[in-house]
């Protein structure tokens, strides 16, 4: 159990359904253990992810997100993740260059059969937010004008 | 170049090439211009061609009540008529439904607009009847085209969060960048959306970031650049610079320009097997 | 009561509006806008402009504001409201046609729903106003009975008598205490007739004959013929002084929420779209021609004034140079019968 004072961060992981989020239930079932920081929201393809789900994950207080779907070539409806990969090579650097740190939206392809990936690449995520620290900047305006979605999130509704 | 303008125009309304003609008028003050709508041969004398014509007239395209004057033949600058070709490859209008009056340009505005710093359509690449002397249209290079956002994005990534949370801030949410906007043509925007509610309508730091954020993004790979959302916005925020930083981002990984070629296939709408990934674990 | 401002002597007006605890709030420069914001000392303010970017509106309406919180736990219900909203301001240097939005606003606000608000603010701010040295082409504070030193809704007036020096008259109880409790910045006022420096503004139009056309000419052709370059952005209606629609969304989650005032405005289509998909003002020209009727015809019938102070702003920031006084002056030399169209 981590220290009150000690700084955990909240990750959102946008899945898609074929094979990262199998990939995941690979590692559990395999029991290969992950830390617990993430919270993984399951979608049908990385090509249905609309960069505005990024946005609102930070709204809602998320300190990093992984973005994660089928390698080239093995997408489910063939050209989903093709499509996605697209939007991520503009929608990145837009928000680098509105000051937001790359580094909290992270991307990755996933197998069905990498649970070992999975796991290394979300431990990686949750390390290298936990070392940027929380995002403060977006909780900051999280909190003005209306302050509901802001405390909502980070008094930690599990729902 | 005026005369020759207004002959055109009449010429098409009489021959009934066309039932309108959107070209730019006498404005309320001198450094100013306004859109007009000539329906009749005996009004072409309301047409005017200065370096005020700052409008891209192409937006009225969109709009019901100027649709609603008939078959239009449009006044279009080299920057405006990029816009045509994007409306035509994203299936908005059809090229034979409109007349296009292109005109050559050397920069418009006073001082001159930015984009017109590195202009390479000075005459436009689409039109039918060309007024004034045609030039040879410029070329510039990628870090030329691109060289205003240098002192944005040598910039710390607190800087830059600081720098546009300060312009955000500005945003009174009237939406009038979207309103100009000829590429924004979606009958109900995002934003008036609100089940689920994607973007807080409030005009307070949070909503103004997704608000302004998801705008220039909508527009990834199909701004031409007209800068007429910088000109309108009451606040003063840069926007351009975040279209600018899109398109750039657009040609270096697609290599694509939106509104250069109608052949061309719409950056957004189609991709390649070796897209760059190398941000992608 | 008269006094003189000297403009040396600003500087110990803002520290002493500061000691007083007052925030001030000022025109100052920023960048390619002049805006009215809160400011510190005496050298941000912005003398030398015809008229601040935003108006005075949002100090008493705010683009954006709470009015409300809530939550939700099970069956219960818990509401907050905000406090603190109406802060001790004084408002310095805003325009005469500014400060006279504010009594024709307060009608509305004090109506069948009293606005806390807004009563509340008015309350907690004190307005100074400098009368207009000079104007521009988009003015016409003179067409709408009023003047470039009215003093309507001002608590002090300004007015400039020499190059660094103000008469100060006060116009209320609320002014007359703010010099009072600062007298030792102001001097006595010069004797004989102080030379006041006021722009000249131009009459453009006979206000008398406008409500006249309004009240016959609902249907009339020049609503579409002028409105088809109109956008439908709102800007207009969003840098206006005296517009003061507004809407209510909350902001929440599942289980708590705020209830959010935001600014809106009649020239968007979406104002008056109805859940069933039918929209009563679809088309633009329909839009265009509220926002005129509001401003001339029935806030007159409702309220006795006329909802417009000829501040210019929405001329100004037009992206389709759509001018407002221009339209008011074909309404007001139209000798025209009315003229239906068949569609409408």
């Amino acid at each position: 159990m981590a220290e009150e004072t000690k700084f955990e961060p909240r990750i959102v992981a946008f899945l898609c359904n074929w094979c990262t989020y199998a990939g995941a239930d690979l590692a559990g079932t395999g029991r290969n253990q992950y830390q617990a920081n993430v919270r993984v929201i399951k979608l049908p393809c990385t090509g249905g992810i609309d960069p505005l789900f990024l946005i609102k994950a930070f709204e809602r207080g998320a300190d990093g997100i992984l973005v994660s779907g089928c390698h080239p070539g093995d997408c489910h409806y063939n050209s989903g993740n093709y499509h996605a990969r697209r939007r991520w090579n503009v929608f990145r650097p837009l928000l680098e260059f509105c000051g937001i740190n790359p580094e909290r939206i992270q991307f990755s392809w996933v197998s069905a059969a990498e649970g070992g990936k999975w796991v290394e690449t979300i431990n990686g995520v949750v390390d290298t937010v936990r070392a940027l620290g929380p995002f403060e900047g977006y909780q900051k305006i999280n909190a003005v004008g209306s302050d509901a979605s802001g405390e909502a999130a980070t008094s930690g509704d599990t729902g | 170049m005026i005369e020759a303008l207004r002959k055109k125009a009449e010429e098409l309304l009489k021959n009934k090439t066309v039932d309108v003609v959107y070209g730019y008028g006498e404005g309320s003050v001198p450094e100013r211009t306004r859109p007009v709508f000539i329906t009749k041969p005996e009004d072409v004398n309301k047409l005017t061609w200065n370096k005020y014509c700052v409008y891209n007239l192409t937006t009225y395209l969109k709009k019901q009540e100027s649709r609603k004057l008939g078959k239009p033949a449009i006044v279009v600058k080299g920057c405006d008529a990029k816009t045509i070709t994007v409306l035509i490859k994203e299936s908005q209008i059809k090229r034979e439904d409109i007349y296009i009056i292109g005109v050559t340009c050397t920069g418009i505005g006073d001082p001159p607009a930015t984009k017109c710093k590195a202009c390479d359509v000075n005459t436009p690449l689409i039109y039918d009847e060309l007024i004034g002397e045609k030039i040879g249209n410029k070329e510039f290079s990628f870090e030329e085209r691109y060289a205003e956002l240098d002192e944005y994005e040598k910039l710390s990534e607190q800087e830059k969060w600081d720098f546009w949370q300060k312009q955000f801030e500005k945003c009174i949410k009237c939406y009038a960048c979207s309103s100009i906007c000829p590429l924004c043509f979606c009958d109900r925007c995002i934003v008036d959306k609100n089940q689920p509610q994607w973007i807080d309508p409030s005009a307070h730091p949070r909503g103004n970031l997704s608000w302004n954020v998801t705008r220039a993004y909508h527009l990834a790979g199909r701004c031409i650049n007209c800068e007429e959302c910088q000109r309108v916005c009451p606040a003063d925020i840069p926007l351009n610079l975040l279209n600018k930083k899109l398109a750039k981002e657009t040609e270096k990984n697609f290599k694509y320009r939106s509104g250069y070629n109608v052949d061309d296939e719409l950056a957004m709408a189609t991709y390649k097997e070796d897209d760059n990934q190398d941000f992608i674990k | 009561m008269e006094k003189t401002l000297k403009k040396e002597k600003l500087n110990s007006l803002i520290t002493g509006l500061k000691d007083k605890g007052y925030k001030t709030i000022a025109p100052k420069k920023d960048n390619n806008l002049i805006t009215l914001c809160e400011i510190q000392e005496a050298d941000e303010i912005h003398f030398d402009h015809v008229q601040t970017n935003n108006s005075i509106k949002e100090y008493f309406l705010p683009k954006t504001e709470k009015i409300l919180s809530y939550t939700i736990e099970k069956t219960k219900v818990s509401i907050e409201e905000p406090e603190g909203f109406a802060v001790k301001s004084v408002v310095f240097g805003s325009r005469p046609c500014d400060a006279a939005s504010l009594p024709i606003m307060d009608k509305v606000f004090n109506w069948d729903c009293t606005d806390k608000f807004w009563i509340e603010r008015r309350e907690a701010i004190t307005i100074v106003t400098i009368a207009c040295d000079k104007c521009d082409s988009y003015c016409f504070c003179t067409s709408v009975c009023l003047a470039p030193d009215a003093k309507q809704g001002s608590d002090v007036l300004l007015t400039k008598i020499s190059d660094d020096e103000y008469l100060v008259e006060t116009e209320t109880e609320k002014g007359e205490g703010l010099i009072k409790e600062l007298e030792t910045v102001f001097s006595e006022p010069p004797s004989g007739t102080p030379d006041r420096q006021v722009a000249t503004v131009e009459k453009k139009f006979e206000i008398d004959k406008v409500k006249p056309w309004l009240d016959e000419n609902f249907v009339h052709k020049i609503w579409a013929e002028f409105s088809t370059k109109c956008i439908g952005c709102g800007a207009c209606t969003f840098v206006c002084p005296t517009c003061h629609c507004f809407d209510i969304v909350d902001e929440c989650t599942m289980s708590k929420g705020d209830r959010v005032k935001n600014w809106d405005g009649c020239q968007f289509k979406m104002f008056t779209l109805h859940t069933s998909g039918h929209n009563p003002r679809s088309t633009q020209d329909q839009r265009w021609r509220q926002r005129i009727m509001h401003k001339f015809k029935y806030y007159v019938e409702k309220f006795d004034n006329i909802l417009c102070v000829g501040c210019g702003r929405c001329s100004r920031v037009c992206p389709a140079d759509m001018n407002i006084s221009e339209m008011l002056e074909i309404i007001s030399t139209d000798e025209g019968q009315p003229e239906p169209v068949s569609k409408e």
